[in-house]
């Protein structure tokens, strides 16, 4: 076992020993103002170390400026193929229709209303245009799963290289610059350099703090949700495809406005900068040290400027640099890990064991949980399934199906293995479009509603299969979760309320049988009108789990959300629910109050058939 | 104009067979491989380095090349079979973009700015069509590439429907836990269908038109005219890739007929893969796990 897995384990043991819940300090890189202050902190001594370099090597301004511009590129990069694990190979297609308008804008003088700034206004309008492009491609591409943005994005490479090496940048056809910002003169002397390259590294710094912003809020969320499961994120009520497009369309947008720093520097575009194998390299790149990480972004942009240095000084091809980047590339995509994490993973092994302990536990006090009895709701039908049924090929998974929700309750759906029970959940929550019959939830009916729909219109559920992403915080999952519609003290309330681990623990640190439990918790600290908890209890033991059926039983009256549990362990149904429904191969076997229904001699005929399955 | 339509059809069974060959690869071993045609390239560069530098036959260096190619797809097959046994498909597919990269710059490397193109080992017409006060080559080429994607689509249908190693090759495309559980060598088979791509776009370079290529990158790209051919058949019906290519290939020698847009014929395959996401995307699919 290694030690990481080790670590894991001990973890996990702490997180499930019943009465202690692990705790994780807030420190300074949880705070709100982290980014800004690290960006701010990152430029002053990145001007310190220029100034100093400047003088004293020929590895002057312009590497600095290249480096910095890389890292713009590869970090706008890390949000689509690092964060959101997609594949997009045009790059720097994008950064060449940024380049392109900053170009036309400038040299043309289109809309330099802004005096000295008119530059910012051109590279944000290059930015805008890059930003079109990857909406008009990711588009078609992403709402299907697969590798269609490879294979869209590689031929938009290709053919913007043909039309770009056809039409031709327009200062350098006219053999003229375009001006830089401020009236830093256009010269490649010293001053000028220094003051251009004051200038990116600014903006690089801005946009690096801005897309980390990013990465925290809840649309970053939500590109780590949806690099590790689809269903999951359109079970929190985002709709996958806007989750997708987002992250490619951050991505563009900082292709464009890398595109602009080119034209500061170089004051000229060249059409051999930006080829389809450009796009390579850099997707490769990226993989490889992990850019969505900004210190890893930074230094693939290092490498990126120091290799064909270094390989230019020895006499050797530089194609050898990219034979490098194609070997690590295939060890780094092949084993799903970077650079970044590498790093990251070594420093925390051997933090770790430390940390580990100083992670305060909190002991429960005993009897915290107060015992309520079964809630018997008011009455109300809320969710109301009507004729419910969904055929695979022959095999009917769900036939004439009606089920009925009462509000404030909590109904218990049980049945042998292959019951449908979980094709019951998939038809409701819309995974099954293609299911007979309606479903209807508070009077609304969402029956062929797509699963972000219906997921923010009152009916949330829960997964038999981990689908909480071990890259996001226990806090970040909850807040993604409830749509950050939950204030933090809400979170931490819910989370308090389940015993889970604390806002600010990785993810990566939980067991599974916690995440169940994590999921549960931000599914009702999303409030939706009906939960529906696919064996939610798998994975705890004993106690855990008579403490978890205490819990559910206030959930109703806490936080006012109705439940639906889908459940093997009939001492958890018995001593939450106050009605049962029984499915047998796919049709309703019995329905009614927890009494009846338990004593009903055909559903003890289906079970005690099937003794194994209880 | 006529003509150069016309023309278009060499090539465009060329896109075909690499469509046919992506979707047969993305079938059977859940990969959609970006490196297919590079693998083919380098095979292609050795066998003419060998033509110009030890003067052997043609022949000869396209069988080498072929053994080259053939040998360097099976590595990058039994790198992801070995790593990435049951990964997803755009988590294999990543590594034969890795795999590109690297193929490309040891070319660069090791045949330096020798951008010659291949030439096809056939070089005669087989029969001129007069149409319209216009003659119409059909060359060698375009029927040997013709029957041979014949071959490889009816040849792969029937292997895979009537045979038992067909069976074997489906189940590890299906189900590749379960197929190993019953005693199907995955690994072997994976590596084996890697093996024979590689030797099949070989083969297929060997006869391309000289029309297509000049250097390692856009040869290499040539994989992207391939996948919107695969696109049209939606990575599933060897029929329809075909077919596909053969419309990329026959729009883009008429785009190129035309003087004003000449320059943007590749524009036809980067607006068929467009519209074919379009109209693909019509179902959306979930994963199957729950």
């Amino acid at each position: 076992m290694s030690p990481a897995n080790s670590t894991k384990n001990q973890a996990a043991a702490k997180s499930s020993q019943p009465g202690v819940r692990s705790f994780i300090k807030p420190t300074f890189i949880h705070s709100p103002w982290a980014p800004a202050i690290l960006g701010v902190a990152f430029v002053i001594v990145a001007i310190l170390i220029g100034l100093l370099l400047g003088t004293v090597t020929d590895f002057g301004y312009t590497r600095m400026a290249q480096i910095l511009i890389m890292m713009v590129l590869l970090l706008g990069l890390g949000v689509v193929t690092g964060t959101a694990g997609m594949i997009a190979l045009c790059q720097l297609s994008f950064a060449a229709a940024g380049a392109l308008v900053v170009e036309y804008m400038s040299l043309y003088h289109i809309g330099d209303y802004f005096g000295q700034w008119s530059f910012f206004f051109y590279m944000i309008c290059g930015a805008l245009v890059a930003m079109v492009m990857g909406l008009i491609v990711g588009l078609p591409a992403l709402r299907l799963r697969g590798v269609n943005l490879a294979v869209v994005t590689l031929s938009l490479a290709f053919v913007f290289d043909i039309t770009i090496v056809g039409i031709g940048f327009p200062a350098q056809k006219t053999g003229t610059f375009i001006e830089r910002p401020f009236g830093i003169d256009g010269s490649n002397d010293a001053p000028a350099l220094g003051a251009t390259a004051l200038v990116i590294l600014v903006i690089a710094a801005a946009i690096a703090v801005g897309i980390v912003y990013l990465q925290r809020s809840r649309w970053g969320s939500s590109w780590k949700m949806v690099a590790f499961s689809e269903r999951g994120t359109a079970s929190a009520g985002m709709n996958v495809q806007v989750a997708k497009l987002s992250a490619f369309i951050v991505s563009a947008g900082a292709g464009g406005l890398a595109g602009g720093l080119f034209e500061m520097i170089f004051r000229q575009g060249v059409t051999t900068v930006y080829g389809p194998y450009a796009s390579l390299v850099i997707y490769v790149l990226a993989a490889v040290v992990g850019s969505y990480l900004v210190d890893m972004a930074f230094f693939g942009g290092i490498l990126s400027v120091i290799i064909p240095f270094i390989l230019t000084r020895l006499s050797w091809p530089l194609y050898i640099g990219d034979m490098l980047f194609g070997v690590l590339g295939i060890q780094a995509l092949t084993t799903g890990s970077n650079l970044g994490e590498d790093i990251r993973r070594g420093i925390r092994k051997r933090g770790r064991a430390a940390k580990l302990e100083a992670i305060a536990d909190i002991p429960r006090e005993a009897g915290k949980i107060a015992s309520v009895p079964i809630p018997q709701g008011t009455g109300k039908p809320l969710l109301v399934v009507t004729d419910l049924g969904v055929q695979f090929g022959a095999v009917s998974a769900n036939s004439h199906v009606n089920v009925t929700v009462t509000e404030g309750t909590i109904l218990g759906l049980i049945g042998p293995n292959g019951a449908g029970k979980s094709t019951f959940i998939d038809a409701v929550t819309g995974f099954l479009p293609q299911h007979t019959g309606t479903v209807a939830i508070d009077g609304l009916v969402i029956d062929k509603r797509s699963p972000s729909f219906i997921a923010r219109n009152g009916v949330r559920r829960t997964y038999q299969q981990d689908r909480v992403p071990s890259t996001l915080t226990v806090g970040a999952y909850v807040r993604f979760v409830t749509g950050g519609k939950a204030t933090r003290a809400e979170i931490d309330e819910v989370l308090d309320f389940f015993e889970c681990p604390t806002y600010y623990s990785p993810l990566s640190l939980v067991d599974v049988g916690t995440k169940r439990l994590i999921e549960v918790a931000a599914g009702v600290a999303a409030k939706p009108k009906v939960l529906l908890l696919d064996e939610p209890a798998a994975g705890l033991d004993h106690e855990q789990h008579i403490a978890f059926g205490e819990r559910l039983r206030q959930v109703p009256t806490k936080y006012g959300v109705t439940l639906l549990i889908i459940e093997h362990d009939l001492d958890l149904v018995r001593s939450v629910c106050s009605e049962i429904t029984v499915l047998n191969f796919g049709e309703v076997l019995a329905s009614g109050s927890q009494e009846a229904v338990l004593s009903n001699p055909e559903v003890l005929k289906a079970y005690m058939g099937e003794t194994e399955l209880l | 104009m006529l003509v150069t339509t016309f023309a278009g059809l060499t090539p465009g069974v060329f896109y075909g067979i690499i469509g046919i060959l992506l979707t047969l690869m993305s079938q059977l071993t859940r990969t959609v491989n970006f490196s297919q045609m590079a693998v083919g390239m380098f095979g292609g560069y050795v066998g003419m380095t060998m033509i110009q530098k030890l003067k052997v036959d043609m022949w000869l260096a396209a069988f080498v090349g072929l053994i080259i190619a053939a040998a360097l797809s099976g590595i990058i097959g039994w790198i992801i079979a070995t790593w990435l046994p049951n990964a997803q498909i755009a988590t294999r597919s990543a590594v034969t973009v890795a795999a590109l990269l690297l193929i490309v710059s040891v070319s660069s490397v090791l045949f330096g700015a020798n951008h010659s193109n291949f030439k096809p080992l056939l070089q005669t017409n087989v029969a001129e069509i007069p149409v319209a006060g216009v003659k119409l080559f059909v060359s060698q080429n375009l029927v040997v590439l013709l029957l041979f994607a014949l071959v490889i689509i009816i040849g792969s249908s029937l292997l895979l429907k009537r045979t038992m190693f067909g069976v074997r090759l489906r189940a590890i495309s299906d189900r590749q836990a379960a197929a190993e559980l019953i005693g199907v060598n995955v690994k072997v088979l994976n590596v084996g269908v890697w093996v024979v791509s590689g030797a099949l776009i070989s083969i297929a370079i060997s006869f391309m038109p000289n029309t297509i290529s000049n250097d390692y990158i856009s040869f290499s790209l040539l994989v992207i005219a391939g996948s919107a051919a695969a696109l049209v058949g939606s990575f599933k019906n060897l029929w329809l890739a075909l077919l596909g290519g053969v419309i990329i290939g026959v729009l883009q020698g008429f785009v190129a007929s035309l003087p004003a847009f000449a320059a943007y014929k590749e524009w036809v395959t980067f607006i068929l893969i467009l519209v074919f996401l379009l109209w693909n995307q019509r179902k959306e699919v979930w994963d199957v796990a729950r």
